[in-house]
């Protein structure tokens, strides 16, 4: 399949109709932008140019977009939009009508209120979380002396005495008392409570024996503790202080109940952040303009299919502006698009997964497809997994309106599904052998030697098809000789090998063999220079057998999949049945069914997938395809947060 | 009956060995995607795609032990008679799957752990992440496949 056209856009206008040209085209969305500046041309037109661009009018745009982003995020933190599995990979839009899209826009006024408000709340959230931790501090540092009954605004040092509530270190307790003993005697100790480390404690002494006594606690490790801020007893400062948390809780619940009642703004601030941020990416396209006083040039990339409608609408909007159109260079780095129709479009995941095509490349989708389509049902090769398959990845994309690549890939899972039915007849899969069908041709698990053949002969197959891509590519750049030694031969030199298994062509085969041998040795050291390089590097291609036949035994991973989907189905029934016979028993039966049969048919979906990816990567792509191609990015609206519906709700 | 005990001595290591190293992988892809989605949540989807990748190591060793275990009929109440020869045959059978699994799996879990760093920068290149894993698989396959094989011709 050949790759789109794509052709070089130069297009030429008065200033005056600059915007709403670039708004044209970002809506049609169908034309690469290329930034002049980096373009070989600029060197020539730049002394015609006016310098200096809007720059103030994208930092005011940034600005606005960073207070919806911090609106939406404050938002998503406290009552978030969860995404569900499906979401994560193709993410889940707010659908809105085209009326409804420009009405939040015209409101968008009312952003700066919400932002105001969200801004208020958070100060508030924080004030409140800073106010909560300094209480349960302050609650735990009380907890110790609830036992104290003395006002805590009584423990006061007076001129004759004075009273400290001490900690002191277990470990050191007792040689505290016997240093105050002897050091300050006149003292009254009393305990309030003890934990693991610390002994709290009331400490009352002559303030003339202020210095020694905190020279001996120093000693001890002792530390005083203030309370005087507080009022009470222990007891009554504690309750105070709870009733202060349960106030700040209720303060917390009113903030988050004015934030719950911002979230009818959302849709709004949604609306707007994709608005803005489409607006933002307009004005950066002027960037990439070349403007003089009056006029502007802008150069891209666009799709031949679009031209016409590019063409229509561009004159529709501005009479003046210019358009010139050509073949894109040699050497100019174009931009690659994939134009796929039908089921093959859904492929498309797979190679893009891989990389895109270069220019002068095919697009390898369509010869892949058919393959993958195969592999993927051998793999599977289950009628019963087929169908629960293609049945959710029909509801998820019709559920789901997903775009690019998340659709293509329940597209994939949906004809996954089909071939899973289709190679489950062939082999006779039907949940396992539950129902006990027979197999249209075989089954692998009686018959796992022919299977195997089978495998090796569908990816020969596979390898000989790709060298074929090759051979075609070589043949229609005009390089005839390259076809022929460096596929046509290894195609007889392999197939020959391979026919040397078979008695009755076993002689004349070797003698093929041999001579292709010869002349592969003689031939592939070609572009060598030097006679004894091209003679070893020719000798050393005869290497490359052991890469062709590592290629075909790499497809033995179809058998082992299949035998693995059958096998595990079969332990399930087996493990299911054993159950049967009371009520319950026939309940755990159906529990082990549903569940064994949905976790193998997920397995199952895993590896195949990943393992024919493998196949068309490894094995198919390395024979003719490179890839390395520069994948077409147009300038269009982007939506983050939603969709505008081309039609009205109810219609 | 001495054979039987090293027919399940067998299945034992199958599916213990395999385990081992799949709990391994997968646990290595893990801690990786944890803290991928510490800064992305929504990349959990994709790296929880990377991380099922070493479980089919033990999933194959399950599959081996499973298939000996209805070569011994354990499933209909009829356990055969093995002699040592038997048993011993079955034993070596499940060693491909038990000694490749348990390596490779550790061996594709760092592979896959690294794509959880590639999917990190660029989201874009999941496919060539899981590519980079699965090549390890390959011989996860093989050894399974030679198990199998071995075990239904014998």
């Amino acid at each position: 399949m050949p790759l789109v056209e794509i052709k070089k856009l130069y297009l030429l206008a008065h200033n005056e109709e600059r915007e709403a040209i670039l708004e044209l085209l970002q809506r049609l969305g169908s034309v690469e932008l290329v930034d002049l500046q980096e373009s070989p041309e600029w060197a020539e037109i730049r002394v015609l140019l006016e310098p200096g661009q809007a720059g103030g009018a994208v930092s005011r745009l940034e600005a606005n977009l960073g207070e919806v982003r911090y609106c939406l995020d404050f938002l998503q933190r406290y009552f978030p939009i969860r995404k569900n599995f499906i979401q994560q990979f193709t993410g889940s839009r707010l659908e809105l009508t085209a009326q409804e899209y420009s009405d939040y826009i015209a409101s968008a006024r009312e952003i700066d209120a919400v932002y105001g408000a969200c801004r208020k709340a958070e100060e508030d959230l924080t004030r409140i979380r800073n106010e909560e931790t300094r209480y349960r501090s302050l609650l735990a540092e009380l907890k110790p002396w609830i036992g104290f009954s003395l006002p805590l605004e009584e423990v006061i040092k007076s001129n004759c005495v004075s009273m400290d509530l001490v900690t002191i270190p277990l470990e050191s307790y007792p040689a505290l008392i016997e240093s105050l003993k002897a050091d300050a005697p006149d003292f009254y100790l009393e305990e309030f409570s003890t934990d693991k480390d610390l002994a709290y404690c009331l400490l009352i002494y002559m303030t003339d024996d202020s210095a020694v006594v905190s020279s001996l606690f120093k000693n001890a490790a002792a530390n005083p503790v203030d309370f005087s801020h507080l009022t009470g007893t222990a007891a009554d400062a504690t309750l105070s202080v709870e009733q202060r948390l349960s106030a700040l809780e209720q303060e917390r619940s009113a903030v988050l109940a004015k934030v719950e009642a911002l979230l009818e703004q959302r849709p709004l601030l949604m609306a707007c952040f994709d608005y803005l941020d489409n607006e933002r990416a307009k004005l950066e396209a002027f960037s990439n303009l070349a403007c003089t006083q009056s006029s502007f040039l802008l150069k891209g990339w666009v799709p031949l299919p679009d031209l016409d409608e590019l063409e229509k609408e561009l004159r529709a909007q501005a009479e003046t502006a210019v358009l010139v159109i050509r073949d894109p260079d040699e050497n100019e780095a174009v931009p690659v698009l994939m134009a796929n129709r039908g089921p093959v479009a859904a492929y498309e995941v797979v190679t893009r997964l891989y990389s895109v095509p270069r220019r002068d490349e095919l697009d390898p989708t369509p010869f892949m497809a058919p393959f993958f389509f195969v592999f993927f049902g051998i793999c599977m090769a289950d009628v019963g997994y087929g169908i629960i398959l293609s049945l959710l990845a029909f509801f998820i994309s019709r559920k789901l309106k997903l775009a690019g690549m998340g659709k293509q890939l329940v597209d994939l899972l949906f004809w996954g599904g089909i071939a899973s039915v289709v190679f489950g007849i062939v082999f006779g899969g039907y949940l396992g052998d539950f129902f006990g069908l027979a197999p249209l041709w075989f089954n692998p698990l009686e018959d796992p030697i022919t299977m195997l053949i089978f495998c090796f002969s569908a990816g020969l197959f596979h390898i000989y098809f790709g060298m074929g891509i090759q051979a075609y590519r070589s043949i229609k750049a005009g390089k005839l000789l390259d076809a022929l030694l460096d596929q046509g031969l290894w195609l007889v030199f392999l197939s020959s090998l391979i026919l040397i298994a078979l008695p009755q062509f076993s002689t004349p085969a070797k003698w093929v063999v041999i001579a292709c041998a010869v002349l592969l040795v003689l031939t592939q050291g070609r572009k060598q220079k030097g006679l004894l390089k091209k003679f070893f590097s020719g000798l050393g291609s005869l290497y490359n057998i052991t890469g062709y036949l590592s290629d075909v035994l790499s497809y033995s991973r179809l058998l082992a999949l299949s035998l693995s989907t059958a096998v595990i189905a079969t332990v399930i029934n087996v493990m299911g049945k054993l159950m049967a016979g009371s009520l319950l028993g026939y309940l755990f039966m159906a529990i082990i069914l549903t569940g064994g049969h949905f976790f193998n048919m997920l397995i199952g979906v895993l590896g195949a997938y990943v393992h024919t990816s493998r196949l068309q990567y490894i094995e198919f792509f390395g024979k003719f395809f490179e890839g390395g191609g520069r994948p077409f990015r147009p300038f269009r609206l982007t939506h983050k947060y939603i969709d505008v519906l081309k039609w009205n709700r109810g219609q | 009956m001495e054979g039987i005990v090293l027919a399940l001595l067998g299945v034992a290591l199958a599916v213990g060995l395999s385990g081992i190293g799949s709990a391994i992988g997968v646990g290595l892809v893990g801690e990786s995607a944890a803290g991928l989605v510490t800064e992305d949540p929504d990349k959990f989807g994709q790296t929880l795609l990377l991380q099922a990748l070493p479980m089919t190591q033990g999933i194959y060793g399950l599959l081996t032990g499973l298939v000996i275990m209805i070569n011994l009929g354990i499933f209909t109440g009829e356990v055969a008679s093995l002699t040592v020869t038997e048993g011993l045959s079955m034993l070596m059978a499940s060693l491909p799957v038990a000694l490749v699994g348990f390596l490779s799996a550790i061996a594709q879990g760092r592979a896959a752990a690294a794509g959880i760093g590639l999917i990190a920068k660029r989201p874009e290149e999941m496919g060539k992440a899981i590519t980079f894993a699965v090549m390890v698989e390959t011989f996860a396959v093989f050894s399974v496949l030679v198990s199998l094989l071995l075990l239904l011709f014998m």
